[in-house]
């Protein structure tokens, strides 16, 4: 009783029309779930040998891991990690003049729409898709995949980065104008300087999905972990995808590591992440 | 004593010099581990040139889309919506308690805290094409794989968001919880859901259009979903169909972020 008159209290916004809107939503999504678990076809029975047999796979796959095989893990996970780099570095190239010209506050909307409308339809193509269009121009080596990276990071950091120019406090940018500054000096010290410590780190958290992304670039041949996930998994060399695994796991974390530093170091000042205030 | 007042009475940014060399050796390393890279990856821009010709023929067929494909893609299609609704549920259960151990606001014990981030971190750092790959060998191939793949995918995601939105939230309502003797867990319940909740169901419709996006992926192992059709169409070089599924995935992912940027703002 008393949590619902407290309630009442706290919010000031008409409580009514909310709850049924809410209502009739928890009823729609839970019709689709149970549709969903309804119709799939799936035989639940695998579920129960599921523990036995992941037993039996992990201990095939890490008890022992295949160690001759780590030169060659590593050299595909930093063969990944370089397509990602790649990608990302020419991600960046390409979509920072884009983003500046897909801000509304910069650019007039003949520019900007058709631009967001390009970032949208590039978020919605997986990598892969666009790795195998790119695959009939420079064939299948890791710069296609570069290239794939580099095309799908255009789409979310084009988008990310209009959002923050966008989100860039007046004053500064008023200050310029009045001043009688034109649209580059107005990018230069009314945008960039307020923007630039969140466009690092959406810059830096690309990459990271990046790295994990390559993975999946290699599937189609463009070499790294996926190609030797697949050459490995079809041959059932179950020890050598251990090791694969074990790398991965191990780099992956090292760069996210690597990569909140820096970032911590970018937004707050310091390598560390900064404490809670408790 | 002369040179100290001369250095006290010069513009008071003495940090200025060693920013600037700070961030030219930035530079130069980022220059240097970009040609590292490149050299890795053949950067190869003369076979563009050479050969962008190749790739007209292809934009052209897939600009126009087989259409009559499409009755062929519909079981997959809802493969691909069965599989991303169920992960996104059954990822989201399993991840809002593990969120609430892995965040500094809500886990008190340093060492289970430690220990649930770590493993988090190693769940988070394999990609989900591994997990999908080894699936597929241990459960077989089709729908189950893959939305286990899903569902470990899902809970990486969606414990680091709602973990670091708990880490930022006030936890002043549940140290009343707390001293008014409440135990734990009903604490977080009352105090801390609450608060995370608008968050925590954005996190998930997120979650789901990242499900639609990497079920064209999982599929290319045979974890099921429009990803084996895609696999499928590529290798025969079927160009016309291969457009007709991207533009299924495109129409899918718009249509889910109009819907969900629409419950966000009536929701949050």
């Amino acid at each position: 009783m008393a949590t619902v008159i407290d309630e009442k209290q706290g919010t000031s916004r008409p409580v009514k029309p909310t709850t049924k809107l809410r209502t009739t939503l928890w009823l729609v999504v839970s019709l689709i779930v149970v549709a969903a678990f309804w119709s799939v076809k799936i035989q639940w029975s695998a579920l129960a040998d599921f523990p036995a047999q992941l037993f039996k796979y992990i201990s095939a796959m890490l008890l022992p891991p295949d160690w001759s095989k780590f030169s060659e893990a590593f050299g595909a996970t930093i063969l990944s990690v370089q397509m990602a780099w790649i990608g990302t570095v020419l991600g960046i190239v390409i979509s920072l003049p884009l983003s500046f010209l897909a801000s509304k506050s910069l650019a007039p909307q003949v520019v900007t729409a058709p631009l967001r409308l390009l970032f949208a339809v590039i978020r919605a193509v997986p990598e892969v898709v666009i790795a195998i269009l790119i695959l009939s121009v420079t064939g299948l080596t890791p710069f296609t995949g570069a290239l794939a990276l580099a095309v799908g990071s255009i789409g979310t950091l084009g988008k990310w980065g209009y959002e923050a120019f966008e989100s860039v406090d007046a004053g500064p940018k008023e200050a310029v104008r009045s001043t009688g500054g034109g649209t580059l000096a107005l990018i230069r010290w009314g945008v960039w300087p307020s923007a630039a410590p969140e466009v690092f780190s959406f810059w830096l958290y690309r990459f990271e999905i990046n790295v994990r992304a390559s993975a999946i670039l290699g599937l189609i041949g463009a070499g790294g972990i996926g190609k030797m996930l697949q050459d490995n998994v079809q041959f059932r060399n179950w020890d050598a995808v251990g090791m694969l695994l074990i790398v991965v796991v191990v780099l992956t974390m090292c760069i996210d590591q690597i990569s909140g530093a820096v970032r911590n170091k970018l937004i707050h000042g310091t390598w560390r992440a900064p404490k809670l205030a408790s | 004593m002369s040179s100290a007042t001369t250095v006290k009475t010069e513009p008071g940014r003495p940090t200025k010099p060693r920013h600037g060399a700070k961030s030219a050796a930035a530079v130069v390393l980022l220059l240097a581990i970009t040609l590292w890279a490149g050299f890795g990856v053949q950067v190869d821009v003369a076979a563009i040139v050479q050969n962008w010709r190749n790739a007209t023929s292809n934009v052209i067929a897939l600009l126009q889309p087989d259409y009559g494909f499409f009755p062929k893609t519909i079981p997959a299609l809802v493969e691909t919506l069965q599989m991303a609704v169920i992960a996104t549920v059954v990822g989201s259960a399993i991840s809002l308690p593990l969120a609430f151990l892995a965040s500094r606001a809500t886990n008190p014990k340093p060492w289970l805290l430690a220990g649930v981030r770590f493993v988090m971190n190693m769940i988070r750092s394999v990609p989900e094409i591994l997990f999908a790959a080894i699936l597929v060998a241990v459960v077989g191939v089709g729908a189950l794989s893959g939305i286990m793949a899903l569902v470990l995918f899902n809970i990486g995601i969606i414990v680091k968001l709602v973990s670091e939105t708990l880490d930022g939230e006030d936890t002043g309502a549940q140290e009343a919880a707390l001293a008014a003797g409440a135990s734990w867990p009903k604490a977080k319940r009352a105090a801390m859901l609450p608060q995370i909740l608008p968050s925590f169901i954005s996190q998930l419709l997120y979650t789901f259009e990242l499900n639609i996006r990497a079920s064209a992926v999982i599929g290319l192992v045979g974890a099921g979903g429009l990803g084996i059709l895609i696999d499928n169409v590529r290798s025969f070089f079927r160009y016309h169909e291969l457009s007709l599924i991207i533009m299924e995935i495109l129409i899918l992912v718009l249509v889910l972020e109009s819907i969900s940027s629409w419950l966000r703002k009536k929701l949050v």
